[in-house]
C-alpha cells in the first residue's frame, strides 16, 4: 500500500510542480543597462521571463538600429518558480534616437509582450551625460551603468593616488591611439615597505589578441605581480580601454630606485574603431608596432635609527601577526623539539633578515632556517616568513620558551610596533635512554667473596672549597717578592761583574799587607808572597820548583815581566832564606817592600 | 665602630647560613631524584661563589644523573682544575670519559705519575715555583758575592728548572682549548657550515681540542680518534 503511495507521488509531482508554475502566470520584462550612449559603448538589453518552464525563446523585434554581438541564456528555478533571463550585447550603428521595439513570446497559447525602451546614441566624444537608470518595458525603474561625465582635465580629487596618477598620466596622451602609462602609490617609501606599481596599456582602437606584454625593468627595487584588469576611460571625448597590470615593488636599499619601461607589441586591427568585443573579430592589417610606458623614479628612504628595537629584522608595513608552536610539549631530555615561528602580513618579508633567538637556559639552541613566501590577495601582496629550528632540552623539568619579540616599522604612525609570540611551555621527563650512570659492564669478580656489581660515580659534596687556599698557593700571589729576589740575584751579578778583580785583589793584597807589615825576617816575606800567589792566581808554592810555579803563573795568564820579576825576588827570597848573606846590600825592608810593589803590580794587570 | 663590625659579622653568618641551607636544600633533591630542580640551584649557588671546584663537581653529577654526560664531563673537568688531588673529582671523571669512550690518564702513562704530575693545583705549583726561584736567587747572590755555597746554588738551580718545566707543561695542557661535545650526537664536517658534508658523527662526551673558529663553527680534533673536522659550536660546551 505504502509503496502505490510513494508511486502515484512520484508520478504526480512532476505535473503539480508544472501546474504551479502555469498557476502563477508569467511575467516578461525588458530593461537596458543604459538608455544614453556613444556609438563605441556596448548596450546589454536584458530580458526577464517569470513563470514560464520548458524551452522558449522571446522574440527581438528588428532593431536597424543595432548590431547584436552575443546572446546568452540563464534559467533558474527556485520553489517550483521558473525564472529565464536573456542577455543580448549590442552596439549601435547610428548616433541618434534608437527605439528597440516590443519583444514578443509564444508560450503556452498566448503572446507576451514587452514595451518599447528609446535609447538615445550619441557620437563618439560628444556624449553629454548618460543617464543614470534605464527604463523597464513594464514601466519600472531599474539600475543602470554608472554615470558617464565628460572626460575632466584631471582627476577627481577623492580618487585614489594611483589611479590619479594613472588618470591624469593618461589624459595627457589623448592624442594617441596606443600609448601605455606607470605610476606608484607612493614615491617616497621606506626600505622594504611595499607600494604598488600600476602599468596600463590604453587603445582607443581594436587590436589583435595576444600582444606580448613586457614586464618593467627594476633596479634597488623587489617586485611581484599582484593582478590584470580592464577598464575604460573618456580622454577628450574619445573613449579608450586599457588593460592594467599591477605590481606589488619594494625597494631593496636606501636611496633612489626605478622602475623603467614596461611594453606592449600589438598589431592594429584595421582602421575603424570598433568595441573590445569587435577585437575579437577584427582581422588583422597592420605591421607589430610597440608602445612603452614611462619611467618611474623612487626615493626610498631607510628607516629611522632612533628607537629601533633590537627585534626589528626589516619589516616595514602594518597588520603584521606572529604565532609559534613546538611540534611537541612533553619530551625526553635529549630529544630535538621543532619551534617553528610563523609571521604574517602585507608586503614582502623575503628580504627581512631571519629571527634571532635570545638565549634559551636549559636548552642547546641550533641554527634559525627560514623560508618566506608571497600570496596576491585582493589586489595586494601578502606574504609570510617561517623560521623553524631544533631545540634540545639538556635536563628534564618543565621549561618555558619565552615570548619572542619581533618588530616591524609602521610608516603610517611612522613608528616602530614590536609583536609578540606566547610563552611555550614544554615538560621535559628524565631520558630513558641514557641510563643515569651506572655501568653495569664493570661487572668484575674480585675474589675473596666480592663481586663488582658496576661503577657509579662518586656522591655529593655537601660544602664548598672556597677556603681551601694552601701555604704554597698564598705563595703565588707574591709576585713582587719574586721580583725583589731577582733584582738582588741581578744586583749580585752586576757587583760581581764589576768588582770581582779589584776586589779579589784588594782583599789579597789587604792580607798580604798585613802580613808584610809583621815580616821582619825574609820567610815571613816569602810566605806573605806564597800566600799572595795562592789567592791570587790559585798556585801552591809549596814544594814546587820555581820553573814549575813560573809555568803556573803562565798559564795562568800572568804577564812575562811580572813572571820575571817574581823569579828574581822569590830566587833572593831563597838565598836570604837558606843563605843569609847580604848579597846586594839588600835587607828585610828592601825585600818586603819589592814584595808590595809585585803584589801591587800584579794585582793591577796580572790575570788570573 | 663596634655596632658596625656587629652588622658586618652578622650579615656573614647570615650569608653563610642562606648558604649551607641551599647546598642542603639542594642536596636533598639530588637526593629525591629531582636532578634539574637540583642542577638549578647549584649553578645560583655557582654565580654567587664561582670557581669552587665542590659547585662544578655536584653540577657535573646532576648532569650525569640526567644523562648529560658531556655537559658532565666539561664541569668535572672544571672542578679538576681547580683541585687535581680531590679523588672523588678524579673518579668522577674518569668515569665518566670512559662511559664515552675517552681515556682520562693517557695511554701508557702509569696513573702513579698521572697522579703525582697532577698532585699540585696549578696556584700551588706556581708557588712552589716561586719558593724554589727565591732559594736560588739567595744561594746565587751568596755565591756571586762570597764565593760560597756554591753547590747550593747550583742544586736550587736544577730544582727550579725542574719545577719550571713542570709549570711550563702543567700550563700548556690546562689552557689548551679544550671542549667536550655536548649535543646528543654532533656531525662533523669538512667545513664550517651545514652545506659541507658531514665526515663522521661523534657521541656526546668526547673530547675536542679546538684549533680554530669561524662564525659559529669550531675546527676541533677528536682526542681520541684524532678526527679533524667543523663542528657547530651549539653542539659543543667549551671548557
Amino acid at each position: 500500500m505504502l509503496k502505490r503511495v510513494f508511486l502515484l507521488l512520484c508520478l504526480l509531482f512532476p505535473l503539480a510542480a508544472h501546474g504551479a508554475l502555469d498557476l502563477n502566470g508569467i511575467t516578461m520584462t525588458a530593461s537596458v543597462n543604459k538608455t544614453s550612449l556613444t556609438t563605441e559603448d556596448e548596450l546589454t538589453l536584458t530580458v526577464t521571463v517569470d513563470g514560464a518552464a520548458g524551452d522558449f525563446m522571446p522574440q527581438l523585434p528588428s532593431l536597424p538600429a543595432f548590431n547584436v554581438y552575443a546572446r546568452s541564456t540563464a534559467k533558474q528555478i527556485n520553489n517550483f518558480h521558473a525564472v529565464s533571463t536573456f542577455e543580448y550585447i549590442m552596439l549601435p550603428r547610428f548616433p541618434g534616437k534608437a527605439v528597440i521595439g516590443p519583444i514578443t513570446l509564444e508560450y503556452g497559447n498566448k503572446t507576451y509582450k514587452t514595451d518599447p525602451i528609446t535609447v538615445t546614441v550619441y557620437r563618439a566624444g560628444s556624449a553629454p551625460q548618460t543617464t543614470s537608470s534605464a527604463k523597464t518595458a513594464s514601466g519600472t525603474s531599474a539600475a543602470a551603468s554608472a554615470p558617464r561625465k565628460a572626460a575632466p582635465a584631471q582627476a577627481p580629487a577623492d580618487m585614489p593616488p594611483l589611479e590619479r596618477d594613472l588618470y591624469n598620466l593618461a589624459a595627457r596622451n589623448g592624442d594617441k591611439d596606443y600609448f601605455m602609462v606607470a605610476a606608484v602609490s607612493n614615491k617616497n617609501p621606506y626600505v622594504n615597505q611595499t607600494v604598488t606599481l600600476g602599468v596600463r596599456f590604453y587603445y582607443s582602437r581594436p587590436f589583435v589578441d595576444n600582444a606580448p606584454y613586457t614586464d618593467p625593468t627594476i633596479s634597488n627595487l623587489f617586485m611581484e605581480s599582484v593582478s590584470t584588469s580592464e577598464g575604460r576611460q573618456t580622454i577628450d571625448g574619445k573613449t579608450y580601454g586599457y588593460i592594467e597590470r599591477r605590481y606589488a615593488v619594494s625597494g631593496v636599499t636606501a636611496g633612489q630606485a626605478q622602475a623603467g619601461a614596461a611594453s606592449v607589441k600589438y598589431v592594429p586591427a584595421g582602421s575603424v574603431r570598433l568595441s573590445v568585443f569587435d577585437r575579437m573579430f577584427a582581422a588583422v592589417s597592420q605591421e607589430a608596432q610597440t608602445v612603452k610606458s614611462n619611467t618611474v623614479t623612487l626615493n626610498v628612504r631607510s628607516t629611522p635609527a632612533n628607537g629601533r628595537p633590537k627585534s626589528f629584522y626589516g619589516a616595514v608595513g602594518s597588520g603584521y601577526s606572529i604565532s609559534a608552536s613546538l611540534d611537541r610539549d612533553e619530551v625526553e631530555a635529549g630529544e630535538a623539539v621543532n619551534l617553528t615561528v610563523n609571521v604574517n602580513g602585507p608586503g614582502n618579508l623575503k628580504p627581512t633578515s631571519d629571527l634571532k633567538l635570545p638565549s634559551l637556559p636549559g636548552f642547546k639552541v641550533y641554527d634559525v632556517a627560514s623560508s618566506a613566501g608571497t600570496v596576491p590577495n585582493n589586489g595586494e601582496l601578502k606574504s609570510y616568513k617561517i623560521f623553524k629550528t631544533v631545540i634540545v632540552p639538556v635536563s628534564s623539568g618543565t621549561y618555558t620558551v619565552p615570548a619572542l619579540s619581533w618588530s616591524y616599522f609602521d610608516p603610517a604612525a611612522k613608528a616602530y610596533r614590536t609583536i609578540r609570540t606566547k610563552p611555550l611551555e614544554i615538560k621535559v621527563t628524565p631520558s630513558t635512554k641514557a641510563d643515569t650512570g651506572f655501568d653495569f659492564g664493570a661487572q668484575t669478580d674480585l675474589g675473596s667473596g666480592f663481586r663488582q656489581l658496576g661503577q657509579d660515580i662518586r656522591y655529593l659534596k655537601s660544602d664548598l672549597a672556597r677556603d681551601d687556599v694552601t701555604f704554597l698557593a698564598k705563595l703565588a700571589n707574591l709576585n713582587i717578592v719574586s721580583y725583589l729576589f731577582a733584582a738582588l740575584l741581578l744586583a749580585a751579578g752586576v757587583f760581581a761583574l764589576l768588582d770581582k778583580q779589584t776586589l779579589a785583589g784588594r782583599r789579597t793584597l789587604a792580607r798580604a799587607r798585613a802580613q808584610l807589615k809583621n815580616a821582619w825576617t825574609e820567610e815571613a816575606v816569602a810566605d806573605a808572597l806564597s800566600a799572595y800567589i795562592h789567592v791570587r792566581y790559585g798556585v801552591h808554592t809549596a814544594s814546587l820548583p820555581l820553573r814549575d810555579i813560573s809555568a803556573a803563573l803562565k798559564k795562568r795568564g800572568c804577564p812575562a815581566d811580572l813572571i820575571k820579576r817574581f823569579e828574581t825576588l822569590w830566587q833572593r827570597l831563597d838565598a836570604a832564606r837558606f843563605a843569609p848573606v847580604d848579597l846586594q846590600g839588600q835587607g828585610t825592608e828592601e825585600l818586603a817592600r819589592q814584595t808590595a810593589e809585585l803584589m801591587k803590580d800584579m794585582d793591577k794587570g796580572g790575570r788570573a | 665602630m663596634k655596632k658596625l663590625l656587629l652588622a658586618l659579622g652578622l650579615a656573614i653568618c647570615t650569608a653563610g647560613g642562606v648558604c649551607a641551607a641551599d647546598i642542603q636544600n639542594a642536596e636533598t633533591l639530588y637526593r629525591e631524584g629531582k636532578f634539574a630542580a637540583a642542577l638549578s640551584e647549584y649553578e645560583q649557588l655557582l654565580a654567587a661563589y664561582p670557581n669552587d671546584p665542590h659547585l662544578y663537581y655536584n653540577i657535573g653529577n646532576c648532569y650525569f644523573k640526567m644523562g648529560s654526560t658531556g655537559l658532565a664531563a666539561a664541569n668535572y673537568y672544571r672542578a679538576f682544575r681547580l683541585d687535581p688531588r680531590d679523588g672523588d673529582i678524579r673518579h668522577n671523571l674518569s668515569l665518566t670519559l670512559k662511559n664515552s669512550g675517552e681515556r682520562f690518564v693517557p695511554a701508557g702513562m702509569p696513573e702513579v705519575l698521572h697522579k703525582a704530575f697532577f698532585w699540585l693545583r696549578a696556584d700551588e705549583l706556581k708557588g712552589l715555583l716561586f719558593a724554589a726561584l727565591w732559594l736560588f736567587c739567595t744561594f746565587g747572590s751568596v755565591w756571586l758575592v762570597k764565593r760560597r755555597l756554591g753547590r747550593t746554588a747550583v742544586a736550587a738551580l736544577a730544582v727550579l728548572a725542574v719545577l719550571g718545566v713542570w709549570y711550563a707543561w702543567r700550563s700548556k695542557i690546562e689552557k689548551a682549548p679544550l671542549a667536550v661535545v655536548a649535543a646528543p650526537v654532533a656531525e662533523l664536517r669538512s667545513g664550517p657550515g651545514s652545506n659541507f658534508p658531514a665526515s663522521a658523527s661523534v657521541a656526546q662526551g668526547h673530547l675536542l681540542l679546538l684549533q680554530d673558529s669561524k662564525d659559529d663553527w669550531y675546527d676541533v680534533v677528536v682526542k681520541s680518534e684524532g678526527l679533524q673536522g667543523w663542528i657547530q659550536a651549539q653542539a659543543l660546551e667549551k671548557i
